[in-house]
């Protein structure tokens, strides 16, 4: 069996690299990406924990909470890509550096 | 199926898109507005018949499924009430306020968000364990991105939304992360379970790190200062009565979680938690003053007051003591009722007079002079004058500091105070004492329609502050229960 130690530095990783693109990409829908990839890092430490949680076999609370963010993540990307298309219409370009028009 | 309160705002909020269609047909709009505002007012009226025991210190728990520790439960105790009825009452402020600026545009799709953020936000305050609460903070998050960007014929409407949508959502999904540690450590995400089975994991390097999320996944949606960069763009962008209630009590969600995470579940790691949150208190407090004093923009300067005085009630939180904390739900009741009241007279400025520049707005006391009057209240008020609620919360919080026996933390936030009152007293030279520029010449008293609700709110602000004591005492006895973990348990957990 894998240590649960590998597990959690996988999702570890994971997570770290969505927030990297997060951080350093400036294309919109990129973005879009990494937020995603930050969720399946959170799921994928959910099921890791839930099977080594009661030694033998898995625990059901996890499955619950992992199918519900899935849903969640779903609709936060389906409203964040409603969003890009209007930014696309208003500015043309989905460079996130364009996005600096309020700061003035 | 959950607790009435919830059942009758779920049902209500989705029942909001049928009674937009019969205004259609009938080509009344009015009938979905009254319709919205009725439900909120029904809802505020089940708090004194279902949870007259819980205003007295009981806990109510809704159970689905199986037994606490695995299914999932509501609990609702003084402090869910109190945070619920502030929700309620500014939602039924807010709904009843006119929203000029997205006249002809999806009226029915506005009121039902408007319903589905008020519902979600008491979900958020009556939820038992944290993934219940996760869902409901989610509802809320996409509730208010969609608000955010609600004119979407704008530009500065949607790039504030896909800022805050970015922001707000990398906060959550750190929120999320902290959870799975949670669960990790203690293989249930009940909070009740949770405060009993942490209470010894001080030394667990993965508590730190939960912790650490935590505050960071909490303060993002409040507006703590390295994270506070959406808030102001999202208040300027979106409609006023939508600012108000971003303002007032959404962001107000994110000290409720840090309550109730804090102090539930790391009590015991108070050494660990009280400096870096007293330290985040105080940047916040100090960077919302700067930049509140470079404003030109009315929206944006009430925006960065919002961040100043999130920074005070973090202050409270994170002294820690029962009188600071009581100290700062008192202040999150008199900020919610203030902030509203002045992004609402700064809506009804806005719809006069097109602009929200304060150059151009100036004088406009003369021609609106009801709006303006309590315009100036609310600012006089702002400041921290006795005779206004702002005072009393101002003072408990500094009294509570000194008598914590940390009296730096109490001249750090005198000193901020008196730094809020420079840009308070700019807004009433600008709105009240400048001469008229040809903007505000032009201006009309707002509409009856919006003067009510200034008027209410503007009562409800004179009236906390000068009797103060039923308030004070409903912020007492909720943070009573905060700080008291162990009816909670005693009620979750049988023994």
């Amino acid at each position: 069996m894998i240590p649960l130690a590998y597990y959690i530095a996988c999702s570890t990783a994971l997570f770290l690299i969505g927030l990297y693109c997060l951080v350093m990409k400036r294309n919109m829908i990129r973005m879009l990406m990494a937020l995603e990839l930050m969720l399946n890092a959170v799921n994928l430490n959910f099921v890791a924990l839930s099977s080594y949680h009661v030694s033998g076999m898995v625990h059901p609370l996890a499955r619950v909470f992992t199918i519900l963010s899935i849903g969640i993540g779903g609709c936060i990307i389906a409203l964040a890509f409603v969003i890009t298309i209007y930014a696309y219409r208003h500015y043309g370009t989905l460079d996130v550096r364009e996005l600096r028009r309020l700061k003035h | 199926m959950f607790t009435p309160i919830l059942d009758a705002m779920i049902l209500l909020t989705v029942m909001t898109p049928v009674m937009g269609l019969i205004s259609r047909k009938s080509k009344k709009v009015k009938v979905v507005k009254a319709y919205a505002m009725l439900a909120v007012i029904f809802a505020l009226m089940l708090i004194p018949l279902y949870y007259d025991g819980v205003l007295t210190g009981d806990v109510i728990l809704v159970v689905h499924g199986s037994s606490p520790p695995i299914g999932v439960s509501i609990a609702v105790d003084t402090f869910s009430i109190f945070m619920a009825s502030i929700s309620l009452i500014i939602g039924a402020v807010t709904i009843a306020f006119p929203v000029a600026e997205i006249e002809g545009g999806n009226i029915t799709g506005y009121y039902t968000i408007m319903l589905a953020i008020t519902s979600a936000m008491i979900g958020i305050v009556f939820s038992g364990d944290l993934f219940t609460l996760f869902i409901f903070w989610e509802t809320m998050c996409i509730s208010s991105y969609t608000l955010v960007a609600f004119r979407k014929e704008r530009w500065e409407a949607i790039e504030a939304s896909y800022k805050y949508l970015i922001m707000s959502a990398t906060g959550s999904m750190i929120l999320l992360f902290a959870l799975s540690f949670l669960y990790g450590l203690a293989g249930t995400l009940n909070i009740a379970y949770l405060s009993t089975s942490l209470a010894e994991g001080v030394e667990n390097p993965w508590m730190s790190i939960a912790l650490l999320m935590l505050i960071v996944g909490f303060g993002l949606q409040a507006g703590m200062a390295p994270f506070h960069t959406w808030l102001p763009d999202a208040h300027m962008a979106a409609p006023s009565p939508v600012s108000a209630i971003l303002s007032g009590v959404m962001v107000k969600t994110g000290i409720y979680g840090f309550i109730r995470v804090l102090m539930l579940i790391f009590a015991s790691m108070y050494g660990s938690w009280h400096i870096t949150l007293a330290a985040f208190a105080v940047l916040t407090m100090f960077i919302g003053n700067f930049m509140a004093l470079l404003q030109d923009d009315i929206k944006r300067l009430l925006a960065f007051s919002t961040i100043t005085n999130i920074g005070y009630i973090l202050l409270g939180v994170s002294i820690g003591s029962y009188r600071a904390v009581a100290g700062s739900l008192f202040h999150v009741l008199n900020h919610a009722v203030l902030k509203a009241l002045l992004f609402l007279c700064a809506g009804a400025f806005i719809y006069r007079g097109r602009t929200r520049s304060l150059m151009e707005l100036a004088g406009i006391r003369r021609t609106m002079p009801i709006t303006g009057t309590v315009f100036i209240i609310g600012t006089i008020a702002l400041i921290g004058l006795p005779p206004l609620n702002f005072f009393w919360s101002e003072l408990m919080i500094v009294t509570a500091a000194l008598e914590a026996g940390l009296p730096y933390l109490s001249l750090l936030m005198i000193l901020n105070v008196m730094l809020s009152s420079v840009y308070c007293l700019r807004l009433i030279q600008a709105i009240a004492l400048r001469e008229p520029t040809s903007i505000s010449r032009r201006a009309k008293e707002a509409p009856v329609m919006m003067l009510i609700p200034i008027l209410t709110l503007g009562l409800l602000c004179v009236l906390i502050g000068a009797y103060p004591v039923p308030f004070q005492a409903f912020a007492e006895a909720a943070a009573k229960v905060a700080l008291d973990p162990k009816t909670y348990i005693e009620a979750v957990i049988p023994p």
